[in-house]
């Protein structure tokens, strides 16, 4: 691991649940919309008032590149990044490295995979959700 | 739509440009590239720095603003000066604030300029600078994905995916704009390529080969806005800014609801409010410049600003389409990939020579009606574009 996120004030509980193995996203007490990342108000009706809510850390590969030199450093290259839709608020796009055997396939399922580095930071990256 | 007070299409004109050359080791700071780009652009407009009382530029904490490039001109009291953040997406905002700065009457001539070490100093690639300061960052970059070759890379397979877009589309627009850039002696990257040389370059972050990336480039350019009547007493055919638009949607890199789809960028909102501001329309674009960080970056434009279908981009570019002798040339000066990148104001130079008809070996025959934008959005929420026309 070569580089650290820094959570802010608004994002700080949302990587301590992934900590925990808790996938959560907000759901806004108001309309009940759900979003990603964390973020004080609710873009479609603009209230402050949410709630976490967790979430089967589930989505579908929408894209996908392979990396062939080190774009931070420490990576190893080649590495895969991929693009999920979250099932869970569609139009949420998250970014995360692949586990996998093989590489990935457009539009199939996959999974969170837990990739703890320590005991304050997990990582969250994605598998088949067959395997 | 709301009665607007100041319509100020056809008000303003671009009355000159200027270069520094194109390296990749300038030897130089961003302020003495600054200086030498603006003080050529007054120069080819016929102007002295005397004659200047606005400046204006975009940046990433990499450049000279105007309150250091001012005071290195001897320029004591500007009345009007813009230091835009941001990369390439506002590039062509910064030309639109400073038409309407000067239809306002705030300041009566505004040079416009990028100066930039992005080889030698601050490489946008990701090495050379740190992390950028961003919520969006801590989501992307543990996993190694930070640099905009790896976004725009991640986009254009979503549009490969969806669309059936090809390596050979990307390839073909590389070797079209290799073959403008042949007749450019400014462009950096001269030799022509084929198709077999595109697919051969080394792979970057797949789908993206080295031949889909921008040159990293050590440069600066800039362009003199001032009304259009002035503009007619200098010394150059004056070229007018029929319209200027910026904005036009959401993020893609930032991951919220709001990222439906990841093949459409910000220009498909801005285009109808840029088109309807010139009153043309996509036919009536003789020559466009389109923003080329990367070869998809035009293809997927070239579906937003409305020249194709959506998903259709690919094989317009393959048609020959986009050739200097195609229907539409675009990106004739061979574009960052080619030419040089100079963040988006090369293209609003090369926009200017193809109308005032100074373009030389690729020029368009007559020319009477660019387009040129900027990033499309996809890292910056917002994207903007000029429509420009020979007065
Ligand atoms: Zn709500």
């Amino acid at each position: 691991m070569t580089y650290r996120p820094e959570p802010d004030r608004d994002s700080q509980e949302w990587w301590e649940r992934i900590a925990t193995r808790e996938f959560a996203v907000q759901r806004c007490d108001m309309c009940g919309t759900t979003r990603f990342p964390a973020r004080a108000f609710c873009p479609a009706c603009r209230t402050e008032a949410w709630h976490w809510q967790e979430v089967e850390p589930e989505g579908r590969v929408e894209s996908w590149i392979v990396n062939h030199q080190p774009f931070m450093p420490g990576a190893r290259e080649p590495y895969v990044v991929v693009m999920v839709r979250l099932a869970a608020v569609p139009g949420c796009l998250v970014y995360g490295n692949w586990h996998g055997e093989r590489p990935p396939e457009p539009g199939e399922r996959v999974r969170a995979s837990y990739n703890r580095i320590d005991e304050t930071l997990t990582l969250v990256n994605w598998t088949p959700a067959g395997g | 739509m709301a009665k607007r007070l100041l319509d100020f299409s056809d008000r303003t004109a671009i009355a000159g440009v200027g270069y520094t050359p194109f390296t990749k080791n300038s030897g130089v700071s961003t302020l003495t590239l600054a200086c030498r780009a603006v003080l050529a652009a007054l120069e080819d407009a016929g102007l002295t720095a005397d004659d200047v009382d606005g400046l204006a530029t975009h940046r990433v904490g990499d450049s000279a603003p105007p309150t250091l490039v001012a005071p290195a001109l001897g320029l004591t009291d500007l009345a009007w000066h813009l230091d835009q953040f941001g990369g390439g997406s506002v590039s062509h905002a910064v030309v639109g604030q400073a038409a309407l700065a000067v239809a306002a009457g705030v300041a009566e001539a505004v040079v416009c300029y990028r100066a930039i070490n992005a080889r030698s100093e601050f490489r946008m690639g990701g090495t050379g600078r740190g992390v950028p300061l961003s919520p969006e960052v801590q989501y992307q970059a543990p996993y190694g994905y930070v640099a905009p070759p790896q976004q725009y890379a991640m986009y254009a397979r979503a549009h490969m995916l969806k669309y059936g877009t090809k390596a050979e589309h990307f390839g073909q627009l590389a070797v079209t704009q290799r073959a403008n850039a042949a007749k450019n002696p400014r462009a950096l990257m001269r030799t022509p390529i084929t198709l077999d040389d595109y697919l051969a370059s080394r792979w970057i972050a797949e789908p993206f080969r080295l031949l889909d990336c921008c040159l990293e480039t050590d440069g600066a350019c800039a362009v003199v806005v001032t009304t259009a009547e002035r503009a007619r007493s200098l010394r150059r055919p004056p070229v007018l800014i029929s319209a200027a638009a910026w904005g036009g949607g959401t993020s893609h890199l930032s991951s919220v609801a709001a990222a439906a789809d990841p093949t459409v960028t910000a220009a498909a909102a801005l285009a109808p409010r840029l088109y309807a501001q010139a009153g043309l329309g996509p036919g009536d674009i003789d020559v466009a410049e389109i923003y080329d960080c990367f070869t998809y970056s035009v293809i997927v434009q070239l579906e937003d600003y409305g020249f194709c279908a959506k998903g259709e981009g690919g094989p317009y570019v393959a048609s020959g389409a986009t050739s200097l002798d195609g229907p539409l040339p675009v990106n004739t000066h061979g574009g960052f990939l080619s030419e040089g990148y100079v963040h988006g104001v090369n293209h609003v130079a090369e926009a200017v020579s193809q109308l005032r008809g100074d373009a030389g070996d690729r020029q368009v025959p007559g020319a009477e009606v660019a387009l040129s934008t900027a990033q499309p959005g996809y890292i910056l929420p917002a994207t903007s574009a000029l429509i420009l026309r020979r007065s």
